[in-house]
């Protein structure tokens, strides 16, 4: 991609694209293998600290934590990679048509997308999901659906700043027909934009699955989470912070790297 | 006048269309909520019995207005799942009652937190020429954003509550008993919401000003012979305010969702504990109460934050 | 007495003026007179003490009244400064709009200097500020007072900034193009109030600004800098009249004076053969109001060209506008507000005929730019008729950064045109290979070289833009062109290229321009007819030396006002 190789390289990259590299290659690695298994149990290993034996301690089962971790990283990240490419598509097409032809589909979906960004996102994708039913396809969708409305809104001011743009004028004056304006002419120019909303949309996506499955709602077992693992943690605070640290601390990774990296991004445009 | 009629009509139909949505919401789930109430129970007539009782057979529009018309009149119907006595099931406004001061207090506990710490630490910042500060208060907001509020609610309780034993976890104090007591134990949770928020609110605020101190009319201050305190205070300051009330209104969803995240992790009795509890029960009259209640609460928060910067700006007021 | 001396400022290094000489004395007005970059604003700005402080003073000094205000490689004395800054010396800047704080009463803003400077009371503040504006020519002093700028006119804005300015009677204004953002007639209101305060208070101004013909009208003496020097310094009359530096006469020379006109090769066949004909030089022919003495005028104009055509053979319409109203709606169309419907123009009736120009003038808010627009076919809500005969008029922006897209490169830019006709008319579609040939060769009409074909348009300049933007119009050969303020957003000798780019096109390719601009002098210099546009109708059309010796309206007089 062009976009990657011209401009200044600034410290903010190099964090960001450490963090978030480390954090991809151990969720893909975690698909196919991890150190131990994730369900096997040991009551002799019950609740050890890390060591380089278990990188972060057992549980209370004496499951090693390192591997879980692997594992809930795969899930929550291919998680957020779905509901991103999901909404974001969706985003881009209902805020190309509303923010270019105006009228009354974008009064409609403007109404909805109010009410929506109006209630808290996590809320509503609970209570989507108690509709949908539980599992990782239906958090996906729940999520999916959750967050259209903040890409739309994106993508529709800036076609809306567009639209009136001296150049798109000509373009209409030259008699270039309304869906090439649309994506031919104008889109390029929102994605320097579009770039860092679906970044943050990336980290909100990781952060509300992980606040579901603590709330027990989601991703259920035997599928990992990260969140899941938090609250089972919760308990054993006094024996075994580790157990709570080690999932937490690894959401705060991803999300961090991945801001790191998009603010890094922002800074070069 | 006009302007605030028009407001509160658009208030009025967003809190319609919203109460269709809820309401349709659970019309269209599968599966029988009688079956799932009476459980093993469960016989053909006890069923059409409870169906008819609870009004399920009646035409879905007739349905809607009866339940809406309840609303207004207070009537916020009965809850499937608990009961009140041996005969009757328990009305639903009786179950929010004590539980809903907790959320409130919790969220406007994390929105006063927010504001206090955040505006004096994105001025102190904006105006900082110390560079070494400027990067750590970067880097720091940086991490602070990064921490979702149920993992931080974590590290308060280890580091509060278990390593400096300032509370003690799980020993929540009622409002009814103690409210100061009650508000010092609501400091922790509230902390946990407000800590990210705080991060991001001086970082906009931060922005904001050094925005604003680009601006023409700054120059033109100093050309009157300005100190730079004076520039700050007297000219940049109101006008970087104002996009971060917008944002403060902005993240007032987040507050409410964050409080009934934390309500979990401390164990507290507010209405998050009750939402998800009752999503995992299929009590829905619960949940569309609740879902109505929240999305007033956040409407109602917009409507006061759009008339305070109203206030604030006399350019908008003008239109 | 205000002394720059010797002075050099440098960003990063790189130095931005060079060892600058200039000397004010009381109760004079030198002008500043450079194109963009030349350091004319850094120039002022340091002065002030004003500038950025990633500045770097290089060497030299700057002396008030034998006090040293700043000094090369010493630090700015903030201290020092502020004691002058606002009572000795003060600042009117180019934006009215941006240079006021948004969100504090005027009257408050204007205040903060007496409550600086001086231990005045709270109501002999008031008393101060009121008289203040009322010198300045601010009608309604208490209303204003309490207004916010937002709700001032552009001018009334001008005038509070000069309010703030003078209220202390300082020995130093430095006006930084204090008129750039104000319409003609406004602008020559400003003008005059600055140099009354100039005659009243003796003190000294220091007056930037682009335009020449300003600076010749009000200041004493002229520097020109160029590059961040003075490149020449001496009386107006000696500057304008004998320059001596080349870059000083290339500066005079491409400002469009009356005296250097051009028209199209067209027109002037068209005026001799009519000459020739016997018939009289056809002009502002209206000496009445509106209406119908227009028409008349037009009527008679085409009549003698219709006779004329014979001869001449090439007389035909390329656009007749008659009785055009165009409307907007007022408001949101939302439930709350009824729709409000005004006509933005009123009763247009004109022709533009093949491979002339007809100037389009007024003032901001006219309805100009909505007249253009709807003979570009972009505003539909008209009553009357529009009839072309080229099939999609074309149209050169005037902001040539705004012009072009810049997700794509100048190669791209220039097909696309071919391509949007080719997909809309099979009988037009092209080749790949011909359309970039076609490309290319425009690049070359516009006076560019192939290897920008590649590149976006963010790595061009101002001028190199507008030549591109040029080019995009007319490679479909519209026949059409309109025009809105091409030149305005450039530096003058860029102006002056344009301009001539324009003209040799024009003749190349036939075209017949409808030019709007707010600059008579770049309309005098391109036009060869010219019509007066206010508050949406068209009130003058005349021959373009007919318009200038003669002018019917009230109005139009008062356009081309001083600037004659």
């Amino acid at each position: 991609m062009k976009k990657f190789d011209s401009g200044k390289w600034n410290k903010y990259l190099t964090a960001g694209l450490i963090m978030t590299g480390l954090a991809l290659l151990l969720g893909i690695l975690g698909f196919f293998w991890t150190p131990y298994s994730t369900t096997a149990m040991s009551a002799a290993e019950k609740f050890a600290a890390p060591s380089l034996r278990h990188l972060f301690g057992t549980d209370n089962f004496g499951r090693d934590i390192f591997s879980r971790v692997m594992k809930g990283l795969s899930t929550t990240i291919v998680i957020g990679c779905l509901v991103v490419a999901f909404s974001a598509a969706a985003g881009i097409l209902l805020g190309a048509l509303t923010g270019y032809f105006g009228g009354l589909l974008d009064e409609i979906v403007m109404r909805i997308t109010d009410a929506v960004n109006g209630f808290p996102s996590i809320l509503l994708a609970l209570v989507l999901i108690s509709i949908l039913g539980n599992g990782k396809q239906n958090v996906i969708l729940a999520l999916g659906i959750v967050f259209i409305p903040s890409y739309v809104r994106i993508v529709r001011s800036e076609f809306i700043r567009l639209r009136d743009a001296d150049y798109i004028s000509r373009a209409r004056l030259m008699g270039v027909s309304r869906w090439r304006i649309l994506f031919v002419h104008i889109l390029p120019n929102i994605f320097s934009v579009f770039w860092v909303s679906v970044m943050i949309g990336f980290n909100n996506a990781i952060l509300a699955e992980s606040g579901m499955s603590y709330l027990g709602i989601g991703v259920q077992p035997p599928d990992a989470s990260l969140g899941k693992m938090l609250s089972d943690a919760q308990g054993y605070l006094q024996n075994a912070p580790w157990y709570a640290l080690a999932p937490g601390l690894t959401i705060v990774w991803v999300v961090l790297g991945f801001s790191l990296f998009s603010e890094g991004i922002r800074r070069r445009v | 006048m006009k302007l605030f009629i028009k407001k509160i009509i658009t208030l009025i139909m967003t809190l319609f269309l919203v109460s269709v949505a809820a309401f349709l919401a659970f019309q269209i789930i599968p599966g029988d909520v009688v079956t799932s109430i009476l459980g093993t129970e469960a016989t053909p007539e006890r069923e059409e019995q409870l169906r008819e009782e609870l009004g399920l057979n009646d035409p879905p529009v007739e349905r809607y207005f009866k339940w809406a018309g309840g609303v207004l009149r207070g009537d916020f119907g009965r809850s499937y799942q608990y009961s009140k006595n041996m005969n009757e099931m328990m009305p639903v406004a009786e179950l929010i009652g004590d539980k809903l001061p907790v959320t409130l207090w919790l969220a406007g506990l994390s929105m006063v937190l927010i504001i206090l710490v955040s505006i004096p630490l994105g001025v102190l910042w904006a105006k900082s020429a110390n560079r070494f500060l400027d990067a750590a208060l970067g880097v720091i907001t940086q991490a602070a954003m990064a921490v979702p509020s149920f993992f931080l609610g974590i590290l308060v309780t280890f580091l509060f509550g278990i390593v400096l034993k300032w509370f003690v976890p799980g020993g929540y104090i009622s409002y009814r008993e103690s409210l100061s007591g009650f508000l010092g134990y609501l400091l922790f949770p509230a902390l946990s919401i407000a800590l990210p928020k705080i991060a991001m609110t001086a970082r906009f605020l931060r922005n904001s000003m050094l925005t604003q101190m680009q601006a023409d009319y700054v120059r033109t201050a100093y050309s009157k012979g300005c100190t730079r305190k004076r520039v700050m205070y007297g000219h940049v300051l109101r006008n970087a305010l104002m996009p971060v009330v917008t944002f403060l209104g902005m993240i007032i969803a987040e507050i409410v969702a964050g409080s009934i995240v934390v309500e979990q992790v401390f164990g507290l009795p507010g209405i998050g504990r009750l939402l998800i509890s009752s999503i995992n029960n299929r009590d829905f009259p619960v949940v569309e109460i609740l879902i109505l209640y929240i999305t007033f609460v956040v409407i109602f928060v917009y409507f006061l934050v759009d008339i305070l910067y109203r206030v604030i700006d006399p350019r908008i007021s003008e239109k | 007495m205000i002394k720059i001396e010797d002075l050099s400022v440098a960003f990063d290094g790189a130095e931005v003026v060079k060892n600058v000489n200039l000397e004010l004395k009381d109760g004079e007005i030198l002008g500043v007179v450079g194109e963009s970059g030349s350091g004319k604003s850094v120039t002022a700005l340091t002065l002030m003490g004003l500038v950025a402080d990633t500045a770097e003073i290089t060497s030299g000094r700057i002396v008030f009244d034998d006090v040293i205000l700043r000094e090369a490689g010493k630090p700015l004395d903030r201290a020092l400064y502020r004691k002058y800054q606002g009572a000795e010396m003060s600042m009117v800047f180019q934006e009215p709009m941006t240079s006021l704080n948004p969100t504090q009463r005027v009257g408050r803003q204007v205040e903060e200097l007496l409550r600086l400077h001086t231990d005045f009371t709270k109501e002999e503040i008031r008393i101060k500020v009121l008289e203040t504006f009322e010198a300045v020519g601010l009608k309604n002093a208490e209303t204003i007072y309490a207004s916010y700028p937002h709700q001032l006119s552009g001018g009334m804005r001008q005038r509070v900034m000069i309010a703030m300015a003078v209220i202390l009677h300082p020995d130093l204004v430095v006006c930084d193009e204090p008129t750039t953002a104000l319409d003609v007639t406004i602008q020559n209101q400003i003008i005059e109030l600055l140099r009354v305060i100039n005659e009243k208070e003796k003190n000294s101004m220091l007056f930037i600004t682009h335009d020449l013909n300003l600076a010749r009208r009000i200041c004493h003496r002229v520097a020109v800098m160029k590059d961040g020097r003075v490149v020449e310094l001496g009386r107006t009359e000696d500057i304008f009249e004998h320059p001596q530096e080349a870059y000083t006469r290339e500066l005079i020379e491409a400002v469009p004076s009356r005296l250097k006109r051009r028209t199209s090769v067209f027109r002037q066949k068209y005026r001799e053969a009519g000459k020739a004909a016997g018939f009289e030089q056809s002009g502002a022919l209206c000496a009445g109001q509106e209406g119908e003495c227009l028409e008349q005028a037009e009527a008679q104009y085409s009549e003698q060209r219709g006779e004329r055509q014979e001869q001449e053979d090439a007389g035909e319409t390329v656009l007749e506008v008659r009785d055009l109203s165009v409307y907007y709606q007022d408001g949101s169309n939302s439930l709350f507000s009824r729709e409000k419907r005004h006509a933005a123009v009123k009763g247009a009736k004109f022709t533009v005929y093949r491979g002339e120009s007809l100037g389009l003038v007024g003032e901001s808010g006219c309805g100009k730019t909505t007249l253009s627009k709807a003979i570009l076919g972009m505003n539909r809500d008209i009553t009357g008729e529009i009839r072309h005969s080229t099939i999609r008029p074309q149209m050169i922006f005037q902001d040539p950064y705004s012009s072009l897209n810049p997700a794509k490169t100048i190669g791209w830019l220039l097909q696309e045109p071919l391509r949007a006709a080719g997909m809309l008319d099979q009988s037009l579609r092209l080749s790949k290979a011909d359309m970039e040939a076609a490309a290319y060769d425009m690049l070359h009409r516009v006076g560019m070289e192939e290897k920008y074909f590649h590149r976006k348009p963010n790595q061009l300049s101002g001028g190199q833009r507008q030549r591109v933007s040029i080019g995009q119009a007319l490679i479909t050969n519209p026949g059409l062109v309109v025009a809105d303020e091409p030149v305005s957003a450039l530096d003058v000798t860029i102006q002056a290229q344009i301009m001539e780019l324009m003209q040799k096109l024009q003749q190349e390719m036939q075209l017949s321009y409808l030019f709007i601009s707010h600059d008579i002098n770049v309309v005098y210099k391109m036009c060869d007819r010219i019509m007066v546009m206010k508050e949406g109708k068209i009130i003058e059309i005349g021959e373009t030396e007919e318009i200038f010796a003669h002018p019917k309206q009230e109005y139009t007089r008062e356009l081309l006002g001083e600037q004659k």
